[in-house]
């Protein structure tokens, strides 16, 4: 960028380091308890719960087979036009399994386009605590969460984390954090309150949000 | 008083006395109240929750030239680029200049006060660029050529038939009551923009310093399509924004969320560290991060005040404040209103011009008791007071009648006595029928109140006597 020569870079550092020189007072309150969340005991059936509550649609499957016939039962409602499908192995495995017979679009093929109606991807985790989806730019890319209607995400039991500093550690540790320019916490479908506070859903996102949960997946 | 305080006491008048403008908030900050009750409830200890989002914006702020380094660093490892602007004109010149070099005609912006403050979108208009907002509220107010009223809730001064209005006029849509239909109006329109658009600008609520990540919040996905189709993507972000850590974001999300809506969590929570990767299927191919000074080193070096740069722009405390309630976000003539805007304007365009708005305020306290990071908000506007004094910027007859009333208030017997000669001169005006006229000494008051009765003995009087009885 023919811009970089950036003079205001030292003189904001500088007036930061000669700015903190006096200390700031703390406002010590007295000690609490020092935890700020609730403890989760089950953390399936807290997904499940959270989910139902920001209108996630969350389904539990046996195995990959179960799993195919979810993902058929879940773009039988989307209209005509191209599904767009992370080329994954696992999707691979399900698109075939699932006997669908439509146009689809594979990630490897490029961006998903403004006439997709549907996009299925995998997920880095789930956290029970708010009914969360965790995606990472690495594997799913950018857009395939959130350009279509319609948002799939296929994942295992094994992912589902308890809380967010759990998906947060995980991230890190799976090389999430590093690997991905983007990650991002899905919860629920896109939606606005900006006319009178009402709640609409389907803004700017997709509409209908499907977990397909698969309790193993081979 | 200044150009600025005229104009406020004006639109106050104004506003406070617009019925219908009162609806409208009154509606919008009831069904605040109630979600943000909810929303509290679902911690286990909300105020340990607050304390703890105190301390780790505390350490964040008090080390803030280190966080500040290691972020860049971490941004710059992906190939990303990180602008000091040192003033808004900075900052709109960087993203003016990078526009133009990249043929950029299009820009599609999600929702960023710091946008609001350094006014980028008419400094890009200026120059032929298109901008649209694409949050929806954003989007509504943009169309209505005024700026957001509220820092979450940008339109909440409006009712669904003003807007219906509103799409039926500039974008030829079709009446309609039906708020569902509305969206899908700006849905409709904006779809075609987020798919042409050769930039995203977006803001950033955190900067995370260990990963050299931005993290935006929104509820409609609109800043993900920003920064998933076009080619650059500008992040405009104030430098307090920092947090030291990701794991920060575990208590951070929620909080945000709890505060600006009554959420568990918001919808969309992105957390972008570069351009697209190598290896990656889509994103942009370039990412910049304009990190805004604009007067917050100021701030920063007055250690009593330091705790307004931990704000995290949820909007709690406007929806608290009994002065924001009854005139709403517009009536400030500021960027940021409410009672953080009012300690804040002061230290970025002037205590001269902008101190009278810690004026007004009743300084109640409520403000502070729902801060999420706890800024002592009321007491920084009694200190904002005590400082336009100090400075002398107070008219001399208020300074007079203070020293006067300091002298009566010092000695019990010029106490009692001017008690008895004010409630005497009183009760004489009054029986001359001054009463709520231009010549009434309680004018202020009286103008919009009725005047209560003037009792003949003090209060020490019928304290002595053993009873409220005159």
């Amino acid at each position: 960028m023919d811009h970089t020569e950036n003079s205001g870079r030292e003189r904001i550092l500088a007036r930061i380091h000669s700015g903190l020189r006096m200390p700031a007072p703390k406002h010590s309150a007295a000690p609490t308890a020092q935890m700020v969340f609730a403890a989760i005991p089950d953390p399936l059936a807290r997904f499940q719960d959270e989910c139902a509550y920001n209108a996630t649609e969350c389904v539990l499957m046996r195995d990959s087979r179960a799993s195919s016939r979810a993902l058929a039962d879940a773009l039988a409602p989307v209209p005509e036009g191209e599904i767009y499908i992370q080329d994954a192995p696992a999707l691979r495995r399900l698109t075939e399994g699932s006997g669908i017979d439509r146009a689809v679009r594979w990630s490897t093929e490029g961006p998903p386009t403004e006439a997709s109606q549907a996009t299925v991807t995998l997920a880095e985790c789930l956290v029970a605590a708010t009914g969360s989806i965790l995606i990472s730019s690495a594997a799913a890319g950018r857009g395939a969460s959130i350009v279509a209607p319609v948002h799939i995400v296929v994942a295992e039991i094994a992912q589902l984390v308890p809380d967010l500093a759990s998906a947060v550690a995980r991230a890190r540790k799976s090389g999430g954090v590093t690997g991905s320019s983007c990650l991002c916490l899905i919860t629920g479908s896109s939606r606005t309150a900006d006319i009178e506070k009402i709640l609409v859903l389907g803004a700017h996102g997709p509409r209908r949000v499907v977990v397909i949960l698969a309790r193993q997946l081979d | 008083m200044s150009t600025a305080a005229r104009e406020f006491l004006r639109n106050a008048a104004q506003k406070a006395a617009d019925r219908a403008n009162q609806r409208n908030i009154r509606r919008a900050i009831e069904h605040y109240n109630e979600s943000a009750r909810e929303g509290r409830a679902r911690f286990l200890d909300w105020e340990a929750a607050r304390q703890q989002c105190h301390e780790i914006k505390w350490e964040a702020l008090n080390h803030l030239d280190e966080y500040l380094v290691e972020f860049e660093e971490r941004v710059k490892e992906r190939g990303g680029h990180v602008f000091w602007a040192e003033t808004g004109e900075d900052a709109r010149r960087y993203v003016a200049d990078l526009a133009k070099s990249r043929g950029v005609r299009t820009i599609v912006k999600s929702k960023s006060m710091v946008t609001e403050e350094i006014h980028l979108t008419p400094a890009l208009e200026k120059i032929g660029i298109q901008v649209l907002e694409t949050d929806l509220g954003e989007f509504i107010v943009q169309l209505r050529n005024e700026p957001p009223s509220h820092i979450v809730m940008p339109a909440m001064h409006l009712s669904r038939g003003q807007i219906s209005k509103l799409f039926q006029e500039k974008l030829g849509a079709e009446a309609t009551e039906d708020p569902a239909k509305l969206v899908a109006v700006a849905r409709q329109t904006l779809r075609r923009a987020f798919f042409s658009a050769e930039m995203g600008i977006t803001g950033a609520n955190f900067l995370i310093a260990d990963s050299g990540m931005i993290a935006i919040t929104t509820n409609e996905g609109n800043d993900r399509l920003g920064t998933a189709i076009p080619r650059i993507h500008v992040a405009i972000t104030g430098i307090e924004k920092v947090l030291p850590r990701l794991e920060d974001l575990a208590l951070f999300w929620p909080v945000l969320a709890a505060a600006g809506t009554g959420q568990r969590i918001t919808v969309y929570n992105t957390l972008i560290g570069g351009p697209r990767a190598a290896d990656e299927i889509d994103g942009p191919e370039e990412f910049h991060v304009i990190l805004l000074d604009n007067g917050r080193t100021e701030l920063l070096a007055d250690a009593e005040q330091r705790d307004v740069l931990h704000c995290i722009r949820c909007g709690a405390c406007l929806n608290a404040c009994p002065v924001f309630r009854t005139i709403g976000g517009h009536a400030y003539g500021t960027t940021y209103s409410g009672p953080v805007g009012s300690v804040l304007t002061p230290h970025t365009r002037g205590l001269a011009e902008f101190q009278h708005l810690s004026f007004a305020s009743s300084l109640c306290g409520a403000c502070t008791s729902v801060c999420p990071v706890k800024i002592d908000l009321h007491h920084h506007l009694l200190q904002n007071r005590r400082n336009a004094v100090r400075a002398s910027d107070r008219p001399w007859l208020e300074r007079a009648a203070f020293s006067i009333w300091r002298w009566t208030m010092m000695g019990q017997r010029r106490f009692a006595a001017a008690g008895q000669l004010g409630r005497t001169l009183l009760r004489g005006l009054y029986a001359m029928g001054v009463e709520a006229t231009p010549l009434d000494p309680l004018r202020p008051w009286t103008r919009r109140r009725a005047a209560s009765a003037i009792p003949r003995k003090s209060f020490r009087a019928m304290w002595g006597q053993g009873g409220g009885k005159e």
